[in-house]
């Protein structure tokens, strides 16, 4: 929706107040106001990540004295050749395509059913609301220390003690994240939990400014309430699910915190949740191999940018953003 | 700082961004972490003065001795103060990692296996001409072999480290089990499974294991502590020839983490840390340094040796241990320090306080705990029989160091994430040879670490 | 982006008062369902605090409130008693000081960037200002290695935590959104009477976008209080370390004071939930506007 914004505005803008800058003595306002922040951006942002791409090419330890060597392509053939490597990054990618693919359509929808929830005027609504949002504040740091103790491996563990009480003692304690089949799921659920409510206030107010008239004439055709919610609300925030999934998305792939906390805990199989940021963190500062974390570092932003294009691309052709 | 508008506007912008990424390329060259290791510089300096101390902080009895110590050392002369810092376990090596030269304290702590990269890295200094002679010789052998890289000693330390199996003895004679308490009858893999069986059926819920899961096996407890003797006692290395393969990977090693493994049924998560105290399980596998909190237990605590996976049992030893920055320009006042730190009142205080055994033979003879007779004499005599480094290890030795090169951090991270896989149900094979080549990799990468 | 239309259409009277009835009672309980879920851990934090670690993970008994008391708290402290440790209220302060900094210095830069951008002519504006906007997927994690490689002769400043995190691409996309909207005939009629670009930017343009402005400082804030990655890099001087660091001190006691990391965790999180309690209408409304207007 925001391209298609600027495209409206940007031409406009000249037609409502044509440059003068020369007149006004001030040629130098624009660059200069932009200049701090883009200052900024080249030197933390675009400086690092050409250095990245440097370091992709030399065999380059972290605080080890030997000096760095140019290697060429090395560090990328090996990512591709070496069994090993290739394993790894490629189960990595996979966890990430399998945590978006599961939260982006669950963590869109449940932000869709929590937003219809709480978008009824009851009295209490306002406490709901508070409890709905609290986890919105806590750190990740805080989140994964709290998880970590509630999915404890054990009948001494919250959920397993939950679940020993709801079936009566018949589901018996699992370990939820030392298991490699729910080991990425436990993390989803904990990832929800911290940020559905981001997404739910946003389609909350989406819900909201769909114009009311449209209920009206639905109720007067007698359509029911589920025909109204299809046909009428779906439609109408149709732009804002859009664009709730392609954030949803940019955070699945900017997966860290969570993952690096509690795969360090107790007794996991790393491989079963890694992702490539938390591979790329343990590659370069775990193992010292800089190198080869820069070179991760450039075909993951590779990866990144041509899902974004991909992303934009479709739901420009799908025409519905505005 | 904003001097970048030039009529150009944009392409002044982008001059500017290329400009500082250029500057950026420049600055890591000569500035970059990794770099400034140009050998130790240590000046022996006057003496007196400040010095700056870097530790882990550990548990609250632990550093509330250290500070004893300190305020000891402070009261007993005047020309020394000591400034000192805690650093959180998980983030210590990266701090002494990361300091500029300039900023490495004149005295620091340091896990036994890291000292060899310290050194590599050119954190370290030698202690030869500031240290006493006296507190070198005093040294234990087994906590010398973790302290000596190239021939050179650079730490020395107060305390050393064993493991055991931690019994109850109440649960174990109900269910009717004999337990072996020296070294050389310790129960074999296969008599451990019996006893577990025996043991789950008097323990509700059926796991009367702890096996230490909530330190993470993916961590250094995993190869220190849990990996490390169950590879070392079941015949194999982690290393042969500074190198993984055909290691690490051997058959011996499969076999014994398998059979490791087979434990997990057994086993209490124990991430509340009270499973034995609590009498929820009746075997613990962990270190010394729960033996102030277990000896609750009083008469019904037991030390048991690790289980025998055919080569005898095997148990680390080594652990933190104190050594100089390699750019110190106090050297005379850091020594003086550590021979203060190694003096017995010192070794005393701090062993009292965490219950290690010590590592200094005077203050060793005169351990309450760890002497013949005495209720830890297992884990002193564990100690006393020190193989040294694992390509040495014998049948009847027992206390294994931990491969003393500047290779360790790959080594212990790959060791550490496959023995996690494998409790989690992985093909050991699998795991350990992908970690062989991990770490066989990562040392030709560096040309073997040699220097 | 404000509440109340959309519900009168179902203002219907009759005879479904009994239908309505149940249907209230069943949406009542779906609530209560859905905020146990989001709520119990919080509660779970802050009851384990008052209680002594021993019984923090036992069980659903973890919830029930008895043997409570401030020892934890007592603890947390008492570790934290000197220079050597570092102090509670020495990392507090250092969060305190880092997040500030970042806030304020993100609604100045950003800000001004965004209306450059948006509101002023200059030449390579557009393709600068595309540049931006692809900025905004590079998430920070991809360039922390390389960052730290550039900057580990600054380590152990508070300026080193701050410093990198106050230009943010998405911010001033944020900011771009907002200021595209404010009537050109503001503006002008600020320039004929004399006023010049800061001028009108800081005394005409900002008073009235406002809303603009508490989006990217709540978005900015929350971001930043919880940073974690960057300081383990950046930081092991007990005197710069700020709150997240400082978790893991508890985390790492043989054995685990957990009722000592809850204890460290509410005192954590706590003064962030009442700034979130008492402003909660401006937060969600922030959110909101992140979208509406992104």
């Amino acid at each position: 929706m925001t391209t298609q914004t600027q495209q409206l505005q940007a031409p406009a803008a000249p037609v409502r107040r044509p440059p003068k800058s020369g007149l006004t003595g001030h040629r130098f306002a624009g660059p200069l106001f932009a200049s701090p922040a883009l200052l900024g951006l080249a030197i933390f942002l675009v400086a690092p990540f050409v250095l990245a791409v440097v370091l992709s090419f030399y065999r380059v330890q972290l605080n080890s004295p030997r000096p760095a060597r140019f290697v060429g392509f090395e560090q990328y053939t090996r990512l591709f050749t070496d069994p090993d490597l290739a394993a790894a990054f490629g189960q990595a990618l996979l966890n990430n395509f399998t945590f978006a693919l599961i939260v982006v359509p669950v963590q869109t929808l449940l932000a869709l059913a929590l937003a219809v929830l709480v978008n009824r005027q009851l009295r209490g609504m306002v406490v709901f609301r508070t409890f709905i949002f609290m986890p919105l504040v806590f750190p990740l740091a805080l989140t994964a220390v709290i998880w970590r103790l509630i999915y404890s491996r054990g009948d001494q563990g919250l959920l397993n003690a939950l679940l020993g009480l709801f079936s009566g003692g018949t589901i018996t304690s699992h370990d939820w994240l030392g298991d490699p089949a729910t080991a990425l799921g436990a993390i989803i659920v904990m990832s929800i939990w911290q940020s559905v409510s981001f997404q739910m206030i946003i389609v909350l107010a989406a819900l909201q400014s769909v114009p009311a008239e449209l209920y009206e004439a639905a109720s007067l055709d007698r359509a029911s309430k589920w025909a109204q919610f299809i046909n009428v609300t779906v439609p109408g925030i149709r732009n804002t699910l859009i664009f709730v999934a392609l954030i949803t998305t940019i955070f699945s792939f900017r997966l860290f915190d969570q993952v690096y906390l509690l795969s360090r805990s107790g007794s996991v199989d790393r491989n079963s949740t890694e992702t490539v940021m938390t591979q790329i963190i343990n590659t370069g500062f775990d193992n010292n191999n800089v190198g080869q974390a820069a070179a991760m570092t450039v075909i993951f932003m590779l990866i990144i940018t041509v899902i974004a294009i991909i992303q934009r691309a479709a739901a420009r052709q799908r025409g519905g953003i505005q | 700082m904003m001097t970048i508008p030039k009529p150009r506007g944009g392409a002044g912008i982008l001059t500017a961004a290329a400009a500082a990424s250029i500057a950026a390329l420049v600055l890591t060259g000569c500035g970059g972490p990794g770099t400034g290791a140009a050998g130790p510089t240590v000046e022996a300096g006057s003496g007196e003065g400040t010095i700056n101390v870097w530790a882990v902080d550990g548990q609250a009895a632990e550093n509330d001795a250290l500070k004893k110590i300190i305020s000891n050392f402070e009261s007993s002369q005047s020309k020394i103060k000591v400034n000192l810092k805690l650093f959180p376990s998980d983030q210590y090596t990266k701090a002494v990692n990361s300091a500029a030269p300039g900023d490495l304290p004149d005295v620091l702590d340091f896990d036994g296996p890291t000292l060899a990269s310290f050194v590599y890295n050119g954190k370290m200094a030698p202690l030869k001409g500031s240290v006493s002679e006296e507190t070198l010789s005093n040294q234990t052998d087994s906590i010398k072999a973790q302290n000596t890289v190239d021939d050179s000693v650079y730490g020395v330390g107060m305390m050393n480290a064993g493991l055991g199996l931690w019994g109850n003895k109440k649960l174990l004679d109900a269910a009717g089990v004999a337990y072996p308490t020296t070294p050389d009858k310790a129960w074999t893999a296969d008599e451990f499974t019996g006893v577990l069986d025996k043991l789950a059926t008097v323990i509700p819920g059926g796991k009367p294991l702890d096996l230490s899961e909530q330190y993470g096996f993916a961590g250094e407890w995993g190869t220190c502590c849990s990996a490390g003797p169950v590879i070392w006692s079941g015949g194999g290395t982690m290393l042969k020839d500074n190198k993984a393969s055909g290691a690490l990977d051997s058959q011996a090693n499969i076999k014994s983490l398998t059979k490791f493994a087979s434990w997990k049924k057994y086993t209490d998560p124990n991430a509340d840390g009270l499973a034995f105290t609590s009498g929820r399980v009746a075997l613990s596998w962990v270190g010394h340094w729960t033996y102030p909190t277990y000896k609750a237990l009083g008469e019904d605590l037991v030390s048991i040796p690790l289980p025998n996976f055919g080569k005898g049992t095997k148990t680390t030893s080594g652990t933190f241990a104190w050594g100089m920055g390699a750019t110190t320009k106090n050297g005379a006042a850091a020594g003086k320090f550590l021979d203060f730190l190694m003096t017995d009142d010192s070794v005393g205080t701090y062993t009292d306080a965490n219950g290690a055994p010590p590592a200094t033979k005077t203050a060793l003879a005169a351990s309450g705990l760890y002497g013949p007779g005495k209720k830890l004499e297992l884990l002193g005599e564990q100690l006393s029989r020190a193989c040294g480094q694992e390509d040495k290890i014998t049948d009847s030795c027992v206390s294994v160091t931990r491969p003393v090169t500047a290779g360790y951090p790959i080594l212990t991270d790959q060791v550490g994430k496959a023995e996690a896989a494998i409790y989690a149900g992985k093909d050991a094979k699998e795991a350990l040879s992908a970690a062989a080549r991990a770490i066989d990799q990562n040392f030709a990468d560096n040309d073997g670490y040699k220097k | 982006m404000t509440t109340s239309t959309a519900l009168k259409p179902r203002q219907r009277r009759g005879s479904m008062k009994r239908a309505r009835r149940w249907q209230t009672a069943l949406h009542y309980l779906l609530l209560a369902v859905v905020s146990l879920f989001f709520f119990l851990p919080v509660y779970y934090l802050i009851i384990g605090s008052f209680r002594p670690s021993s019984e923090v993970l036992s069980g659903l008994s973890g919830f029930v409130p008895t043997n409570l008391s401030f020892d934890n708290y007592r603890g947390v402290f008492d570790h934290l008693s000197s220079d050597a440790t570092g102090h509670f209220g020495q990392f507090a302060a250092v969060s305190i000081i880092v997040t500030t900094a970042v806030v304020a210095g993100s609604l100045i830069v950003n800000s001004m960037a965004a209306y450059s951008f948006a509101r002023m002519q200059w030449r390579g504006k557009k393709i600068i200002f595309l540049l931006v906007v692809v900025l905004t997927i590079i998430p920070f994690e991809a360039v922390a290695l390389p960052l730290y490689y550039m900057f580990s002769g600054q380590r152990d400043t508070i300026a080193i935590q701050a410093i990198p995190f106050i230009a943010n691409a998405f911010s001033i996309f944020l900011f771009y959104t907002f200021f595209l909207d404010v009537p050109g005939e503001i503006e002008e009629a600020a320039r004929l009477d004399g006023a010049g670009p800061l001028r009108t930017f800081f005394q005409v343009v900002v008073p009235i976008t406002k809303p603009a402005f508490a989006t990217v400082a709540i978005l900015t804030f929350l971001a930043q209080w919880g940073s974690y990655l960057w300081p383990v890099l950046m930081v092991s001087d007990p005197t710069v370390r700020p709150l997240p660091l400082a978790i893991s001190i508890f985390q790492n006691q043989q054995p685990p004071e957990w009722g000592q990391v809850l204890a460290f965790g509410t005192m954590f999180i706590v003064p962030v939930l009442a700034v979130f309690l008492i402003f909660q209408r401006w937060f969600v409304a922030s959110i909101s506007s992140s979208a509406v207007k992104g």
